[in-house]
């Protein structure tokens, strides 16, 4: 089943467009300019039930944007928007009920009462019954830690315990759909591990959508299985984790510890023009290549024709890699995408 | 009801955030205690020596001065600046992913505050008159339900005024010129600075078509035993009325914002 479904959505802004000093400023007064910002270009976009998408991109890329007229909170430029049935935009809170939603750097918990009300409150407002909000309740306090500091304010928890305390807020009504914005920001490793933990039961036993921005890639690795990435308001790519590995995860490196100094073998290497030679040591180097171009036995054995290997190990580029290298605009995903399948 | 629980969970949980800060509590009350005296030595002053001043004698004006302060507090600063507050820092984002009525939730959380700052405004008002003597007292109790119904109406219409003034920080980036404006506007043509009596002929008869009027006049008016109970119920049918025409208004005008505006912070 279809249940995020957004066909040729569009937003843009109007920027103020003022001149420098004291003059631009005057004149911006009286004679204001704008220009249009196009913060996302006509996107297509569908999420299947129970599935966990990753949304990536790099800061400004519309990310955020994108987010914000799912959950209703942005009216689109154009385009069509439906969530389980439902125009976010259109119906705010009907779409409000089914949603649960974390933006990493704001809180939904009351500052200054202890987060146990503002639970209690969240039940009111949803209409939570007792039996569900009582189980929910007794199940996120056990899986999230959250007992030690529920009848806390908001004000004196930590940040890790705030995200755990929002998390759990954004789903005591067993909402459909999760929507997460960043919400492993500036966490410690444990508590990282115990959100992310806490996302995969939930989105196994409930059948929850998870849609989740983040630029945190252990968080993608965990979680999802599903990559969108987006570039200037535009989808750059769309498919799964798997295939970006395996498809533009080309570089792979081999690191060797060898018997002897290999002055030869080293110097025929460095005018090779497609393997990379890096000297650790006098007995250890490591050569990193496109897998395409060659294979990991053939690099093996060219130096093994040389000179005794006494150890070697393999590494991949990992997916942190990959990302990188699209943000920085090096590698295009849609178009040197090799051969599907390849 | 549970659409009615939705909304008194939020005045309930208002209290309860007004209740954390017990200094800041403190230091308003005695601000506002100070404030009180200030105005009624002020005033004690302006009457010395005369029998009247526009038609109030000093004994009807310091009356009027306590009622005055006490209808104002009902609906103070706190909730003035929660609600541009709240626009201008963006979590205005939060509350739109709840489902809750934006308008209805920001007037259940005003009441929250509202009952504890007007409960306090009495405690201050009932030191205040044991320390003093010639406060004109109603005699009949009708007057007094009048007065409390004058009050919620008061309270009605002034949150109208405060909410669409604070729905005007989605086109500015402050909000202390629009609060201040609001202030002085409010002040003035409710009567809040002086008796509408006071005002030139003209000013008074622009100032009772405003919807400002209803916030202090309406109460001292319905107080002093200046109106029979019909002219007062009929007062408070005004304060209806702009109480719902404002709401009306801040609906309007919160989805013409709502679609228009982006949220401020990203």
């Amino acid at each position: 089943m279809r249940i995020i479904e957004a066909r040729q959505l569009t937003k843009s802004f109007r920027q103020a467009v003022k001149e420098p000093g004291l003059k631009g400023a005057a004149k911006h007064l009286f004679a204001p300019r704008y220009i249009e910002k196009i913060a996302v270009q006509p996107l297509d976009l569908t999420v299947e039930a129970g599935e966990t998408v990753a949304y990536l991109g790099p800061n400004g890329a519309g990310k955020s944007t994108t987010i914000k007229m799912l959950t209703g909170i942005l009216t689109p430029s154009s385009g069509t928007i439906s969530v389980n049935g439902i125009n976010p935009y259109k119906k705010r809170m009907e779409n409000a009920a089914q949603i649960g939603a974390v933006f990493g750097q704001r809180t939904q918990l009351w500052w200054d009462i202890p987060i146990l009300e503002s639970f209690s409150l969240l039940k009111d407002i949803y209409q939570i019954p007792e039996a569900v909000y009582k189980t929910n309740m007794n199940q996120f306090i056990e899986l999230l830690g959250m007992s030690e500091f529920i009848h806390l304010s908001a004000r004196k928890l930590s940040l890790g315990q705030r995200m755990r305390a929002d998390l759990a807020a954004s789903l005591l009504h067993n909402p459909p759909i999760l929507y997460l914005d960043e919400p492993t920001i500036g966490l410690d490793v444990s508590v990282k591990q115990k959100i992310r933990e806490f996302i995969k039961k939930i989105n196994q036993e409930q059948q929850t959508t998870v849609m989740l921005t983040t630029h945190d890639l252990g968080d993608i690795e965990d979680l999802c299985k599903r990559l969108i990435i987006i570039d200037h308001g535009a989808i750059i790519y769309d498919g799964s984790l798997k295939d970006v590995k395996s498809n533009f995860a080309r570089e792979r490196v081999v690191f060797f510890q060898v018997a002897s100094p290999l002055p030869a073998l080293l110097n025929q290497l460095a005018q090779a023009p497609d393997i990379k030679l890096d000297i650790q040591g006098e007995l250890e180097f490591s050569l990193s290549f496109d897998r395409f171009e060659y294979t990991a036995s053939e690099i093996v054995g060219r130096v093994m024709k040389h000179g005794e290997v006494v150890d070697f190990r393999m590494e991949d580029a990992n997916i942190e890699q990959v990302i990188k290298t699209v943000y920085d605009g090096n590698l295009d995903l849609k178009h040197s995408r090799p051969q599907e399948g390849a | 009801m549970s659409v009615v629980k939705k909304y008194s969970s939020i005045t309930n949980r208002s209290l309860q955030n007004v209740l954390a800060y017990r200094t800041s509590y403190v230091i308003t009350f005695l601000s506002n205690f100070v404030n009180l005296l200030a105005i009624y030595f002020l005033w004690q002053g302006i009457f010395n020596g005369r029998a009247s001043v526009g038609g109030y004698t000093w004994d009807q004006m310091r009356t009027y001065l306590l009622i005055t302060f006490l209808a104002n507090s009902v609906l103070s600063w706190y909730s003035e600046t929660a609600i541009s507050g709240k626009i201008l820092d963006g979590s205005v984002a939060a509350d739109l992913l709840k489902p809750i009525d934006f308008q209805s939730a920001r007037f259940a959380e005003t009441l929250g505050t509202s009952l504890l700052e007007g409960g306090m405004s009495t405690v201050l008002i009932g030191i205040f008159i044991l320390f003093t003597s010639g406060v004109n007292f109603p005699h009949s109790p009708l007057v007094y339900v009048l007065f409390a119904l004058s009050l919620l109406g008061a309270m009605l219409v002034k949150f109208g005024v405060v909410y669409l003034a604070a729905l005007l920080c989605f086109w500015s980036t402050g909000s202390m010129g629009i609060v201040w404006a609001r202030i002085a506007v409010t002040n003035l043509l409710s009567g809040a600075l002086v008796p509408l009596a006071f005002f030139p002929d003209w000013l008074e008869r622009v100032a009772l078509l405003l919807p400002f009027q209803s916030i202090i006049h309406t109460p001292t008016v319905i107080f002093l035993e200046q109106a029979t109970a019909w002219e007062s119920l009929s007062l408070i049918g005004v304060q209806c009325f702009w109480g719902i025409a404002l709401w009306i208004a801040g609906k309007c005008m919160w989805n013409w914002a709502v679609r228009q505006v982006t949220i401020h912070g990203g």
